[in-house]
């Protein structure tokens, strides 16, 4: 097999992934962006600076927790966590959020602008731009901003103004055309801080690099804890940021199974879900070729999943890649068995899993069987469930108000 | 790589011949119709447009704003598709052989359609502008090979002066200098800063520069026709397609773009 660690090329090519396709306006900010990234990743007070920030402000290394009752349950592989859920606001996306507002202050931008899904990067934004007083506009479908209205009142506390976007499906694919129209518009003093691995060379880079912290973390965690590196790693794919970012440090440990589960919304034979590895063609959306959910005539279509963060028809090119190359596979959970993983976890382990990183979870349905009882298996948990309250309510009909 | 002269050449060549600067007119094929942007074509000569700019409908435009974002989604609700628009090129040529055509739009409709778009010069289609590539790298590379297209480029107020020469070297047709900072239909206009970047375009290609996004009045025509090669409308016509589509009639925009064309020429 090919190195798949030392991609990137210098054009943003992961194989045949990635690139910049974007309007010529932001060519120039690209490169600066990459310029910027290149100087600062091997300085050693850049990285002290992160890495404080980690530690201290976001609570890191997050633990390695083995959960004995969903082990007992599944009766097969030994089932550890790694807790993205205990970061600071909740999720997996402060890791990049904390890492890219240095970036932009060491540009000298005074204004942050990002696009948000679940609500969770929009947190983890407003909460680094509010640390450093810059003034933040975070887009964000309309139909987003109504089912995760906790994370929109949590983003306005934290001072940042929130634009619902009522263009196309009104979710996570409108919210990124709307963020890079800002960008476009105020490209002088504005730095867009993207939520995932997706997106124009060199965001899907850069923000894979400031995730991978999750995976570096359970090298070591791994081998404390049980002696070995895990037998299979398992995490939700969206964009495809968490699990990038615990898959990257293990790419070329050929013994460690990495597994991607996308959301199969409706089921994939319905054709209302959000699953472009699984049911998609290689194509050409937010400034990166990748697997994207297209019609014939190259038009984008219309998604759905139980979880704002997955409902997207893109995926990181990087994840394309490694799908073409057979180094990772990648599955599909409906919204069913998703909701049902969600009350088990809550109701076995006392963890109460985002939606999002529920699709994780549902998968051990699929795969546990595969595993023998001296077997590891880690599940990346994304983030953590309270956003998810009224959804989940809702689905087994029960009103809150 | 070579492609061979095209109409679009020979129209370039007749207007610098008679000193004239270029009136591009857009509009996104299919809104509100496919038989309303025919007859729109046709139109828009007739009030004195020597170019056609034909966008191609796409879920995703992001260097559109809304205005044009709009129309799109207007031509997709009637299921639009690159063929129609090769479709609408030939039944366009039926009349009217002189009018250059250049398709404008994003990558991803064109390589679904990579065979289509091989053999567009055959509709009668002259050139493409394919807003999310950018222009240094070729078509080529994209698999989308043929020397009997043109293949314009963006050229942005951001763009380096390394950029701008490796754009010039694989352009063809003509340059379109992005005139603003934001997306189309905005009002950012810097006259100046836009004269110095298409001087310095100018010394780098032979090729005409065309100015564009933001245009509105006629004065905003006169003042950027000043200097470049031409001037491209879009948004403002786009609105005027809309308002006007439940009557059945253009005389506004005719009006309109006879107007725009009297100011250039001043
Ligand atoms: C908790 C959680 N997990 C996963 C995702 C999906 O994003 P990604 O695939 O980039 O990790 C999101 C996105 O909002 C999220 O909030």
């Amino acid at each position: 097999m090919d190195n798949l660690t030392n991609l990137p090329n210098a054009d943003g090519f992961f194989g045949e992934y990635g690139g910049k396709f974007v309007p010529e306006t932001l060519m120039h900010a690209l490169k600066e962006l990459d310029g910027t990234y290149s100087k600062l990743k091997n300085k050693p007070e850049f990285i002290e600076e992160i890495d404080q920030d980690l530690v201290r402000f976001v609570g890191r290394p997050s633990p390695l927790y083995f959960a004995k009752r969903l082990t007992d349950h599944y009766s097969g592989p030994q089932i550890w966590l790694k807790r993205e859920d205990l970061n600071h606001t909740g999720a997996h996306k402060i890791n990049n959020t904390v890492g890219q507002i240095l970036l932009a202050k060491a540009m000298g931008k005074k204004r942050i602008i990002a696009e948000t899904g679940a609500g969770q990067h929009g947190v983890a934004t407003a909460t680094v731009a509010a640390r450093l007083g810059l003034e933040c506009h975070i887009y964000m479908g309309a139909a987003d901003v109504e089912r995760q209205s906790l994370n929109v009142y949590r983003i306005k506390l934290l001072g940042a103004e929130v634009h619902a976007v009522d263009s196309g499906t009104a979710t996570l694919k409108d919210a990124l055309n709307e963020a890079m129209r800002d960008w476009v518009t105020n490209i002088e003093d504005t730095y867009y801080i993207i939520g995932s691995v997706t997106g124009p060379h060199p965001y899907p880079m850069i923000v894979r690099d400031f995730n991978a912290i999750v995976g570096r973390e359970l090298r070591i965690q791994s081998v404390e804890q049980f002696s070995q590196y895990p037998d299979a790693i398992v995490a939700c794919v969206g964009g495809g940021s968490n699990a990038m970012g615990i898959f990257y440090p293990f790419l070329e440990e050929s013994k460690v199974e990495l597994i991607g589960v996308e959301a199969a919304g409706s089921g994939l034979m319905s054709g209302k879900h959000a699953a472009p590895l699984n049911d998609g063609e290689p194509g050409i959306l937010h400034g990166a070729k990748s697997y994207l959910m297209q019609d014939k005539n190259g038009q984008v279509l219309d998604t759905h999943s139980i979880s704002a963060g997955l409902d997207y028809p893109g995926v990181g090119p990087e994840h394309s890649n490694l799908k073409d190359s057979g180094r990772a596979n990648y599955i599909a959970v409906d919204d069913e068995e998703v909701l049902s993983s969600f009350h088990l976890v809550t109701k076995l382990e006392g963890i109460m899993p985002a939606l999002e990183t529920a699709h994780a979870f549902a998968a051990l349905e699929h795969i546990a069987k595969n595993y023998k009882s001296d077997q590891h298996i880690v599940i990346n948990v994304s983030g953590r469930g309270d956003k998810d309250i009224n959804t989940v309510a809702t689905m087994d009909g029960i009103s809150l108000d | 790589m070579e492609y061979l002269l095209t109409r679009l050449d020979e129209k370039i060549v007749s207007l610098k011949n008679e000193s004239k600067k270029a009136l591009v007119a857009y509009l996104v094929a299919g809104d509100p119709n496919i038989n309303s942007t025919l007859e729109l074509m046709h139109g828009f000569v007739n009030s004195g447009v020597d170019i056609l700019e034909v966008g191609v409908p796409f879920t995703d435009p992001i260097a559109e704003g809304p205005i044009i974002q709009a129309a799109h989604d207007r031509a997709l609700k009637n299921n639009t598709s690159l063929n129609d628009i090769f479709l609408l090129v030939k039944e366009f040529r039926k009349k009217n052989t002189e009018t250059p055509i250049i398709l404008m739009g994003y990558m991803n409709t064109f390589l679904a359609n990579s065979q289509a778009i091989k053999k567009a010069h055959l509709s009668g289609t002259d050139a493409v502008l394919i807003v999310d590539v950018p222009g240094e790298s070729n078509l080529e590379d994209l698999g989308i090979i043929n020397k009997n297209l043109a293949s314009i480029s963006l050229i942005a107020p951001t763009t380096s002066e390394d950029r701008i020469t490796k754009i010039c070297d694989r352009s063809s047709g003509f340059i379109y200098y992005v005139t603003l900072r934001g997306v189309t239909g905005s009002s950012h206009l810097d006259i100046s800063e836009a004269e110095q970047s298409i001087n310095f375009i100018k010394s780098k290609t032979s090729l005409p520069v065309f100015a564009g996004f933001g245009i509105k009045s006629p004065d905003d025509a006169l003042n950027l026709s000043k200097i470049s090669d031409g001037i491209v409308i879009g948004s403002s016509i786009v609105q005027m397609i809309h308002e006007q589509s439940n009557q059945k009639e253009f005389k506004k925009i005719y009006n309109y773009l006879n107007e725009m064309a009297a100011a250039i020429t001043r």
